[in-house]
C-alpha cells in the first residue's frame, strides 16, 4: 500500500511494466527528457534509456502508425497522445488501421498497443485540451476502451492494459492527475470489470473517469437529503461490464448515467439502451443521462456550466425518482 | 488591500510549495516585482506582484505546501478593502518532503468533501411530486388509441393479481400507479365512493369481492355441481384432538378438528386420486394431478380468499397443522401472495365455524371437488342399540359431475367419514 | 564497372542538398551591419518603426506572463525572443494579405491592429478567439498544430480563382512541420502553384523536443523536394526578415508560386506558462541565444547610427503606458455566459441543441428558485 497521485500511480505502473517486459516501449511527444507535460513519464528515460522511452517527432499520426509497425515487429508500444484534442490527426491510423488489422489478418496479427490519452475538462484549459471523445473509439470495433478514475485503478489498469494483446485506448482524467489516493499492491479486479463504489436502493449513478468524483458527491448530497443513491464506476467502456450494470439496475430500478462527454450520442445512450432492454420490468423510470451539451467545448470561463455538476446530477436523480 | 491568492499556474494544478520569499513584511513593491518562488508538480515558478504597495503580511512559511486559492500574502495598495470581505484562513497541508501525514482524508476517487456537499439543488421528500413532471427533453405527446398508461412493473403486478387495467381509474393524473392496482385487488376498507341515501347505501363492486364474484359465477355456470351429504359421529376424532392437545409433545402445534378433517380428506384423496383432477376444456383432457395443493377457504376482512397449501399430501399431521395455521394467520393479516392463491387442486371449507351444519359449497374454479365441514355438536346417536350423546358433524362435498361420477364422489365422502369416525381406520390401508 | 559503381556514378552528379542554404543576415548580433547589410543599405527609419513594434510586443508578452502568474490569465504562450521574425515578416506584407497564424504570433497580431484585450481573451478563458479575421486579415489562432497551413492553402486557391494578386501567409513552427497537414500543404500549394508564403519560425524547441530530434535536414531543404522556393534567414535580424519576406512576397505576387521561409529564432520562454524549460534545456543554450537577442541588436544598431536618447526615452514612456493598458485590458475581460453560446454553434436552427438550450435555461431557473 502506498499513497500516490493519479499521475504518479500511472508512472509507477508504467515503470513496473517496463521492468517486467523488455518489449514494452513508451513513446510520445516530450515523454522522455521532460517526463511528459503532466509528468506521468517522469524519470523513466533516465532508468530505461532512449531505446525504451522515446521522444517522438511532433506527429500523432506518426506515433500511432509507427507503433503499429513496432507491434508487428514484436514490441508492446505504450503511446502517449499529449491531449485528447490532439488525437484526431491519429484518428485515421487508429480507426482504419489499428482497430481493423487483426480482423483483416484473420486473427493472425496481434497489436498489444496502449494509447494513453489525458481526457476531460475542468482545468481552465484552452481549446482542444478538454475533450471527451471516448464515443468515437467505443464505436470503433476492434478497440478496447478503458477509463480510470482514481490512483489505485490507474496503477493496476495501466499494467493490465499493457498486458492485453489487443489495442487499448487508455483514458486518464487529467483534472484528477494530482488527486491522491491509496494504491494497493495487488489488484482486486480485472481490466473490464466495473466497480461498485457505493450501494444504493433508490437510484444508481453510472459514471467513468473524471465524472466519478461528481457522481460520488451527488450521492453524498442525496444521502444528506435522505436518499440511498449508489455509484458505479464503469472502468471499462468497451466492453461494458454488462452483468454489473444489470445487477445494480435491478436493485434500484432507477439509473442515471453521468459523463463529461456530450449527452447526445454519447456512451450513456448505449448504456441506457442496454439497461432498458435487459431490465425492462425492473425499471421504475427510464434511464436518464447527464452529460455536456451538444456544442464544441466552450471557453474555460463557462466550462463549469457546461460540464455536468452535482446540481445537474441531482436534477436527474429527482426526475428519476418522480416516475 | 490586495489579498493575493495562490493561482493555478499550470492548467489544473491543485497545490504548490513555497520555496523562497523575495519580500518581507514592510517591503515596498512595484507591479510585477517578484514576490515569491513556488514549486508545483510541473516546475518552479516566480510569482510577480499584481500591484504596487507595501507588503502587509506573509501568510505561508517557506517549505509549506498550500492549495491553489489560499491567500499567501497581503499587500497594502492604499485602497480600502470592500466591506464584508471574508477572512480567508489558509489551509495548510504538510509537504510530502517533510514526511508528515496529510491532514486531509485521502479518498479513492479524489477530493470528496467530508463536510456537506456544495450544491444548490436538494432532493424533495420521498415520493412527492417533482418540480416539473414533464422533463424538457421528453418527446411531444403523441395521439394514441391506447388509453392505458402505466409502467412495466405495474403492468406485471396487475397481471399477477388478475386485475384488469382497463377498469382502473388512476387516483392521480393519467398514469396508473402501483397503489391504484393494489387497491383494485383488495376491496377498500377505506374508500366507499358511495352515494348514500337514508334508505340505501352503495358499496362499489371492486377488489376481492369482484374477483370472488367472478370466480363463483364462472364455476357455478361451467361445472355441473352435485353435492353429497354425510352425517358423522366424530367423537373418537374429538377425543384424539383433546388427548393430543394435552400431550406435552404436541404443545407447539395448533391442533383443531379442522386439521383432522383436512388430514382425513387428504387420506381419502390418496385412496381415490381421481378426485384430485382438472377439466381442461381447451385441450379436451382431464388432468390428473399427482400432487395436492389443498385450498382452504378463509374469511378475511377483505372478503373470501382461498390460499392453498402446496403439496399438502406430503405433510404429516404436524406439518399440516402448522401449514394451516400459518396460512390462516397470513390470510387474516392480508399478506397472502398471488402465488399462494394460485394452482390449487382441491379445497375444504370450514362452514361449521360459522355455526351451520352443512351447505352446497361452490367449486373453486378449475377444481373437481370441495368439502364443507359443518359444526360439531353433541347430538343423540344410536350406539349398540342405545341412544347416547355423541359429537356429531355433517360433511357436504360438491363435485364436478363432468369428471366425477356419483360413485366416486360418494366413495370419497364416505371414506372421509369413516376416518373421522375412527382415526384408526388410517392404520388399515396404505 | 561494377553495377553499384554505375548507379553511384549516375547519382553522384546529382547530390541532393542536405545542408541547406546559408543564413541571410543584414545586421549581426552585435548590431553591426554585415557585408550584405552594407550592400543592401539599412533603412534607419524602417528600423526604428520595426524596433518600436518589437518593444511593444515584448512588453505585452512580459506583462501577460506576469498576469498569468497573478491568476489573471489561465495560460500564456510567450512570443519572447521571436519578435523580429514576426514583426519583420508581417510588416513586409500588405495589410490586406490574409494571414493564418498558429498561436504564438502575438507580435504579428499587434502589427495587424489586434488589441491586447482581444489578444488575451482566449488565454483568459473568456472566449476561444478574440477578433474578427475579416477586420484584421488575421485568422483566429489555431491550437491544433499545422492545421492552418492547409487552411491557408485553400484560401489561396480561392484567391487564384478570383485572379487577385493577394498573397496568403501562414506561420508555423519547427515542431508543427512534422505534422502531416503541413507537408500536405507544401505539396498542395506547390502543385497548384498557389500564392502561399509558408513562414516557419524555427525557435529550436517543440516543448522539450529540440530540432535535432524533430527533423534530419534543415526545414527549408524540404522546399525543393516539394517544389517551393526557399529562403533561410536569421529570424532575430528584423531587417533581414523584412528584406527576405519582401523579396519572397514579390515573387509570389508575380505568379512565382509558393515559397517557404525558414527563420532561425529562439523561444526564450518555456512552451507556455505551464512549462519549465529548465527541465530539458541548458542554461548555456539560453545564454548563447541571449547574445543574439533581436531587440538589443537593433537597439545597438540604432545607437550606433546616432539615434538620440529622446527616441529611446519616448519609446520607454510609450512602453510603460502600453503596459498599463495591457494590464487594465486583461482585468476587464469578461466571458460570454453559456446560455448565449447555444446560438453560436450552428448557422441554422438545430432541434436537439435547441432542446438542450431550453433544458439548460430550465436548470438555471430551477436553481434560482430553490436558492
Amino acid at each position: 500500500m502506498a499513497t500516490m497521485t493519479l499521475g504518479g500511480a500511472i508512472n509507477a505502473g508504467l515503470r513496473k511494466a517496463l521492468e517486467d517486459d523488455d518489449r514494452v516501449v513508451v513513446m510520445g511527444e516530450d515523454v522522455g527528457v521532460l517526463g511528459g507535460v503532466f509528468r506521468v513519464t517522469d524519470g523513466l528515460l533516465k532508468d530505461f534509456g532512449e531505446g525504451r522511452v522515446v521522444d517522438t517527432p511532433l506527429s500523432e499520426s506518426g506515433i500511432v502508425g509507427t507503433a503499429i509497425g513496432l507491434a508487428l515487429r514484436g514490441y508492446r508500444p505504450v503511446c502517449e497522445i499529449q491531449f485528447d484534442g490532439f488525437v484526431y490527426p491519429a484518428f485515421n491510423q487508429i480507426v482504419s488501421q489499428l482497430a481493423k488489422m487483426r480482423a483483416r489478418s484473420g486473427g493472425l496479427l496481434s497489436f498489444p498497443i496502449v494509447i494513453r490519452i489525458p481526457v476531460g475538462g475542468g482545468i481552465g484549459a484552452v481549446e482542444h485540451h478538454s475533450e471527451s471523445n471516448e464515443a468515437y473509439f467505443a464505436h470503433t470495433a476492434g478497440l478496447r476502451v478503458v477509463s480510470c478514475s482514481n490512483p489505485d485503478d490507474a496503477f493496476h489498469m495501466i499494467q493490465q492494459a499493457i498486458a492485453s494483446d489487443d489495442p487499448v485506448i487508455f483514458y486518464e482524467p487529467k483534472r484528477r492527475y494530482w488527486d491522491k489516493g491509496e494504491v494497493s499492491d495487488t489488484s482486486s479486479f480485472d481490466l473490464h470489470q466495473a466497480s461498485v463504489l457505493r450501494e444504493g436502493t433508490d437510484c444508481t449513478l453510472v459514471a467513468h473517469g473524471p465524472a466519478v468524483t461528481t457522481a460520488m458527491a451527488a450521492a453524498a448530497a442525496s444521502a444528506e437529503d435522505g436518499f440511498s443513491v449508489g455509484v458505479v464506476d464503469l472502468r471499462t467502456i468497451s466492453p461494458l461490464d454488462v452483468e454489473t450494470l444489470q445487477t445494480v439496475s435491478r436493485v434500484s430500478g432507477r439509473v442515471v448515467v453521468v459523463h463529461e462527454a456530450s449527452t447526445f450520442a454519447g456512451i450513456g445512450a448505449e448504456i441506457a439502451a442496454l439497461i432498458s432492454e435487459s431490465c425492462f420490468y425492473e425499471l421504475e423510470a427510464p434511464v436518464l443521462r447527464v452529460g455536456a451539451y451538444n456544442m464544441p467545448y466552450p471557453p474555460a470561463s463557462v466550462e463549469d456550466d457546461f460540464l455536468p455538476d452535482v446540481d445537474r446530477v441531482l436534477e436527474a436523480v429527482a426526475r428519476s425518482l418522480s416516475y | 488591500m490586495i489579498e493575493f491568492a495562490l493561482p493555478d499556474v499550470g492548467e489544473g494544478l491543485t497545490e504548490a510549495e513555497i520555496v523562497t520569499w523575495h519580500v518581507v513584511v514592510g517591503d515596498s513593491v512595484e507591479i510585477n516585482d517578484t514576490l515569491v518562488e513556488i514549486e508545483t508538480a510541473k516546475s518552479i515558478v516566480e510569482l510577480p506582484s499584481p500591484t504596487a504597495g507595501i507588503i502587509s503580511a506573509v501568510h505561508v512559511d517557506v517549505g509549506k505546501t498550500v492549495d491553489v486559492g489560499t491567500i499567501i500574502v497581503s499587500i497594502d495598495d492604499g485602497v480600502a478593502a470592500p466591506a464584508g470581505m471574508p477572512s480567508l484562513e489558509p489551509e495548510t497541508v504538510e509537504s510530502a518532503a517533510e514526511g508528515e501525514p496529510e491532514e486531509k482524508p485521502l479518498v479513492l476517487v479524489g477530493k470528496v468533501p467530508t463536510a456537506a456537499v456544495p450544491r444548490k439543488r436538494h432532493l424533495g421528500s420521498k415520493k412527492s411530486a417533482p418540480a416539473s413532471k414533464t422533463p424538457v427533453l421528453a418527446p411531444p405527446a403523441r395521439p394514441t388509441d391506447r388509453p392505458i398508461r402505466t409502467k412495466p412493473p405495474v403492468r406485471l403486478l396487475a397481471k399477477q393479481l388478475g386485475v384488469d387495467l382497463a377498469n382502473i381509474v388512476p387516483a392521480d393524473g393519467d398514469v396508473i400507479s402501483r397503489s391504484d392496482v393494489e387497491r383494485a385487488a383488495s376491496p377498500a376498507s377505506d374508500v366507499a365512493v358511495a352515494v348514500d341515501t337514508p334508505r340505501e347505501s352503495r358499496v362499489p363492486i371492486k377488489g376481492v369481492r369482484k374477483v370472488t364474484a367472478a370466480a363463483m359465477t364462472k364455476s357455478a355456470f361451467t361445472a355441473p355441481h352435485v353435492t353429497v351429504w354425510l352425517t358423522v359421529d366424530v367423537t373418537k376424532s374429538m377425543d384424539m384432538v383433546k388427548r393430543l392437545k394435552a400431550d406435552r409433545n404436541w404443545q407447539g402445534v395448533r391442533l383443531t378438528p379442522f386439521v383432522f378433517v383436512a388430514r382425513a380428506f387428504l387420506l381419502a384423496i390418496q385412496r381415490f386420486p381421481d378426485i384430485n383432477a382438472r377439466w381442461d376444456e381447451e385441450a379436451q383432457e382431464i388432468v390428473l394431478q399427482h400432487y395436492v395443493n389443498l385450498g382452504i377457504a378463509v374469511a378475511t376482512p377483505r372478503g373470501l380468499i382461498v390460499p392453498n397449501i402446496k403439496d399438502s399430501d406430503r405433510l404429516d399431521l404436524t406439518g399440516l397443522a402448522n401449514a394451516l395455521d400459518a396460512l390462516v394467520q397470513t390470510a387474516r393479516s392480508g399478506k397472502t401472495s398471488p402465488e399462494e392463491m394460485s394452482h390449487g387442486t382441491i379445497t375444504i371449507t370450514n362452514i361449521g365455524a360459522l355455526g351451520v351444519d352443512a351447505g352446497t359449497p361452490i367449486l373453486n374454479p378449475s377444481e373437481a371437488a370441495i368439502l364443507a365441514f359443518g359444526a360439531v355438536r353433541e347430538m343423540p346417536w344410536v350406539v349398540n342399540g342405545e341412544i347416547v350423546p355423541r359429537m356429531v358433524a355433517q360433511l357436504a362435498m360438491s363435485f364436478d359431475h363432468r369428471l366425477v361420477d356419483g360413485a366416486l364422489g360418494s366413495h370419497v365422502l364416505a371414506k372421509v367419514g369413516r376416518l373421522l369416525n375412527d382415526p384408526g381406520e388410517a392404520f388399515l390401508y396404505v | 564497372m561494377s553495377t553499384s559503381t554505375v548507379v553511384e556514378d549516375h547519382f553522384s552528379k546529382f547530390a541532393p542538398d542536405r545542408d541547406g542554404q546559408p543564413l541571410f543576415q543584414l545586421i549581426d548580433p552585435t548590431g553591426k551591419p554585415t557585408s550584405a547589410g552594407e550592400s543592401f543599405g539599412i533603412d534607419v527609419e524602417l528600423a526604428q518603426e520595426l524596433y518600436s513594434d518589437m518593444v511593444m510586443a515584448r512588453r505585452l508578452d512580459k506583462e501577460a506572463l506576469a498576469l498569468q502568474r497573478q491568476g489573471e490569465l489561465s495560460l500564456w504562450l510567450m512570443s519572447w525572443g521571436q519578435e523580429a521574425a514576426q514583426v519583420g515578416s508581417i510588416r513586409a506584407l500588405r495589410s490586406t494579405d490574409m494571414v493564418f497564424p498558429s498561436y504564438r504570433e502575438h507580435a504579428a497580431a499587434l502589427c495587424r491592429g489586434i488589441s491586447p484585450a482581444d489578444l488575451m481573451r482566449q488565454w483568459k478563458g473568456a472566449a476561444h478567439s478574440g477578433w474578427d479575421p475579416a477586420e484584421s486579415r488575421f485568422h483566429i489562432y489555431s491550437l491544433v498544430l499545422g492545421t492552418q497551413t492547409l487552411h491557408a492553402t485553400g484560401y489561396a486557391a480561392g484567391v487564384v480563382l478570383e485572379k487577385s494578386d493577394e498573397v496568403v501567409a501562414t506561420y508555423f513552427g519547427d515542431g508543427a512541420a512534422s505534422q502531416g497537414d503541413v507537408n500536405e500543404a507544401f505539396n498542395w500549394a506547390a502543385v497548384g502553384s498557389l500564392p502561399v508564403l509558408f513562414f516557419c519560425q524555427n525557435n529550436q524547441w517543440a516543448i522539450s523536443t529540440p530540432t535535432a530530434t524533430q527533423m534530419r535536414t534543415p526545414l527549408h531543404v524540404r522546399a525543393a523536394g516539394f517544389g517551393l522556393d526557399s529562403y533561410h534567414v536569421d529570424g532575430n535580424d528584423v531587417m533581414a526578415v523584412h528584406a527576405v519576406t519582401t523579396r519572397a512576397v514579390e515573387r509570389i505576387r508575380d505568379g512565382g508560386g509558393p515559397a517557404l521561409i525558414e527563420a532561425q529564432t529562439y523561444r526564450f520562454g518555456g512552451h507556455s506558462s505551464s512549462d519549465d524549460p529548465k527541465r530539458y534545456r541548458s542554461d548555456d543554450d539560453f545564454a548563447a541565444w541571449e547574445l543574439r537577442d533581436p531587440l538589443t541588436r537593433i537597439e545597438t544598431f540604432l545607437r550606433n547610427v546616432g539615434v538620440g536618447e529622446d527616441y529611446f526615452d519616448e519609446l520607454a514612456e510609450e512602453e510603460n503606458a502600453f503596459a498599463a493598458t495591457v494590464r487594465e485590458a486583461c482585468k476587464n475581460i469578461i466571458g460570454i455566459p453559456l446560455v448565449e453560446l447555444f446560438d453560436r454553434v450552428y448557422a441554422e436552427p438545430h432541434a436537439t441543441l435547441d432542446l438542450e438550450a431550453a433544458a439548460h435555461a430550465a436548470h438555471l431557473a430551477s436553481l434560482g428558485s430553490e436558492g
